[in-house]
């Protein structure tokens, strides 16, 4: 929410931004930063596409990403944990794909071992779990689909899994048109974006009621420009990236009003420091993603001034003088392109600045 | 008042503040051999600890190494939760040692009840219950549980979806007896909670027919009037005009069903001739409701349209532009798109 101590923005302050990403991993010091070792590798994840998209892809070191990366090979269960030494997860193998394919590093990973254990956490009921804890949520679904499509493995799912995995998404939809964690669940706009990019990466959109989620989404806009996650809830920058990227899929993003969107985005810069640990408030925010906001995605670390997501939102509202972003994938438009997976989906054409 | 996060750091913080012996100076616990975590040198990643939270997990990865299951095993996985309740593999190896030692689940689960509400917006913690209910399979204390965990935080998402899954899950009749009661309890607290009217919609029309239940007209009826009462007591509520579409799509409705309920609440001045008129079907706006309703204006032009041919078109359009120009006009674009596709089809 916008800092009412700073000034306001109306303009990306994209040196500052890269600053702060970079600094990322020089906050040794605060309580924070030992609390979100489960969430370091996503951390990482939407740092670099943030910088990827702010044309900055060169400022934290490839080399030592990669190794990072690979250091968080869990040999055991054969995929990536969050951190050295973390058990693997779902999750966190997302983002050690995601980033190796931005790097063009796949060749490191053992890919079938990786497909493996994906596939393992298949449920019966179509839905994936996100560890061999056992915890199901369609954005696991998410996950493992987007995994498995980056992989070039999707086809895996061929056949009796791949409906299975569609009838377990289906099964989320509510009567207001969005979806929910599990069956049953209320909509929410992560759940929503989670549940939209599956289903368009798994060629299946027509199974969304694209009239009614559309009007649901833009119903999250509310009058100050900003969206909330769910009806009644106060509207705050981390959902506009789910929003966002969910109407883009359905191209209904001109169904909102951009202009007031953006301006609520840059409005919540804090030009004076920002820096996840500096002030209580900041702390509360920091507690506020790494627990999750109910049924978040991606689990979205803040990192800097605006979240990185915010940066990626921004791309899709054509703010001129960044690179476009695929939001099924949510990396690099060029990147999905380029590997022959690009789905339907649009964003506001870019504006000169 | 502090909110449920800053309560949340606050039980964190406090935590690391106290001084607890380190298992490293614990007699007892001088036979297992710690495992330090893989220090990166990484400047991308470093790793900072708290002291006791390394100790501890130092310990914990020794007693994984040597698959120990054991009491204190419990004890060092609860510390190690209480520190990091996101900790997933401390959840659930503390999981497969409860079962291990055939601990009490009665036990377990009243230590949830204290950390479910310290770490409400956390997975584990309501993952590690449901894994608990399957074993105990007794989920009729439960609902008075979720009561007091919504007082905390009346929208919590995992909450609410533990709700869900435990009705059915479980699936017994007097499991679901008192779900209506309970949401009507929660709307009197807020009227505007989306988690209970989605949690109504749930009971009434996604979860099966159960006893008493199966004369869906009546159903219907008893839907539509709560609903309208419920707008009739807070006008511009948009979960419930969702609701009220929920129904009428659910059960393959017109609209225009409801319209005399819905017009009063589309004009911009209240009807003065009606006011002393109890209309239980049709209850009319609360006095100085701002008026008009957005969402009624809405459900008029969407009558408007099905109804179909020129004239009724272009009433909607009015009706949008209105919307657009004045009572929502965030949502310019979406009612000019509105207008747009109702003239194009008009036109075909």
């Amino acid at each position: 929410m916008p800092s009412s101590s700073s000034s306001r923005e109306s303009q990306l302050l994209v040196p500052l931004h890269v600053s702060y990403i970079k600094a990322l991993g020089e906050k040794k010091d605060d309580l924070a930063y030992h609390l979100t070792t489960h969430l370091r590798l996503n951390a990482i994840y939407w740092g670099l596409t943030a910088l990827c998209i702010m044309g900055q892809k060169d400022a934290l070191d490839r080399d030592e990403m990669i190794e990072f990366v690979m250091s968080c090979w869990d040999d055991e269960a054969g995929t990536f944990g969050a951190h050295p030494d973390h058990d693997a997860h779902l999750l966190s193998t997302l983002s050690a794909i995601q980033i190796l394919v931005t790097h063009d590093a796949l060749d490191r990973v053992d890919i079938p071992r990786v497909v493996k254990f994906i596939l393992s956490l298949h449920q019966a009921s179509g839905v994936f779990a996100g560890d061999a804890f056992g915890e199901i949520d369609t954005r696991f679904t998410y996950c493992a689909v987007s995994a498995l499509s980056l992989l070039g493995q999707l086809h895996l799912l061929d056949g009796e899994p791949k409906e299975r995995t569609i009838n377990y998404i289906v099964r989320c939809r509510n009567f207001d048109g969005g979806f929910g964690s599990r069956i049953g669940a209320e909509s929410h706009a992560g759940q929503v974006f989670v549940c939209v990019a599956a289903l368009a990466i798994l060629d299946r959109l027509d199974e969304v009621d694209v009239q009614t989620l559309g009007w649901w989404l833009c119903e999250r806009q509310l009058p100050n420009g900003g969206l909330n996650g769910r009806p009644e809830k106060l509207e705050d920058v981390c959902y506009s990236f789910w929003v966002l990227s969910a109407l883009a899929i359905l191209d209904k993003i001109p169904w909102i009003d951009a202009e007031k969107l953006t301006a609520f985005i840059l409005a919540a810069q804090d030009t004076e420091s920002g820096g996840i640990a500096d002030r209580p408030d900041n702390m509360v925010d920091v507690f506020h993603t790494l627990f999750g906001v109910a049924g978040a995605p991606l689990a979205l670390v803040r990192m800097c001034l605006i979240s990185n997501d915010d940066i990626l939102g921004l791309s899709l509202l054509g703010y001129p003088g960044l690179v476009d972003l695929d939001p099924v994938y949510c990396m690099p438009a060029a990147i999905i392109e380029g590997k022959g997976l690009k789905k339907q989906w649009k964003a506001l054409e870019r504006r000169i600045a | 008042m502090r909110t449920p996060l800053e309560q949340e750091c606050q039980s964190l913080m406090s935590l690391s503040e106290e001084t607890i012996a380190l298992y490293a100076d614990r007699p007892e616990w001088s036979d297992v051999t710690p495992l330090a975590q893989y220090e990166d040198a990484n400047p991308i990643a470093p790793i900072f600890y708290s002291p006791e939270y390394r100790d501890a997990t130092d310990y914990f990865r020794g007693v994984v190494k040597t698959g120990e299951k054991s009491e204190r095993v419990l004890k060092l996985t609860e510390h190690i939760i209480r520190l990091n309740p996101a900790h997933y593999s401390a959840w659930q190896y503390r999981y497969e040692t409860l079962l291990a030692v055939n601990a009490s689940l009665q036990a377990e689960l009243e230590l949830m009840d204290e950390l479910a509400v310290a770490f409400l917006k956390t997975y584990q913690v309501w993952h590690h219950r449901r894994l608990l209910l399957m074993l105990t399979r007794k989920p009729a204390p439960e609902l008075a549980f979720i009561e007091k965990s919504l007082k905390v935080d009346a929208k919590n998402y995992h909450t609410w979806s533990y709700r869900q899954w435990l009705l059915a899950f479980f699936n017994d009749d007097d499991l679901w007896d008192g779900e209506l009661d309970f949401v009507d309890m929660m709307l009197a607290q807020d009227i505007r909670n989306n988690s209970a009217w989605h949690h109504r919609f749930f009971v009434v029309f996604e979860s099966g027919l159960r006893e008493g239940e199966t004369d869906r007209g009546r159903i219907v009826r008893r839907e539509l009037t709560y609903v309208k009462q419920n707008i009739s007591l807070v006008a511009n509520n948009p979960s419930a005009w969702n609701y009220l579409r929920g129904i009428l799509d659910t059960n393959k409705l017109p609209y225009s069903r409801v319209e005399d309920f819905v017009r009063p609440y589309a004009a911009t001045t209240p009807d003065s001739s009606t006011t002393d008129l109890v209309d239980l079907e049709n209850p009319p706006p609360p006095r100085g409701a701002q008026l008009p309703c957005p969402a009624a204006i809405e459900f008029l032009a969407d009558i408007h349209e099905k109804e179909g041919g020129k004239e009724q078109i272009l009433q909607a359009t009015e009706l949008w532009r209105s919307l657009a120009d004045e009572h929502d006009t965030i949502r310019k674009k979406y009612w000019e798109y509105r207008i747009r596709e109702a003239l194009r089809v008009m036109k075909d």
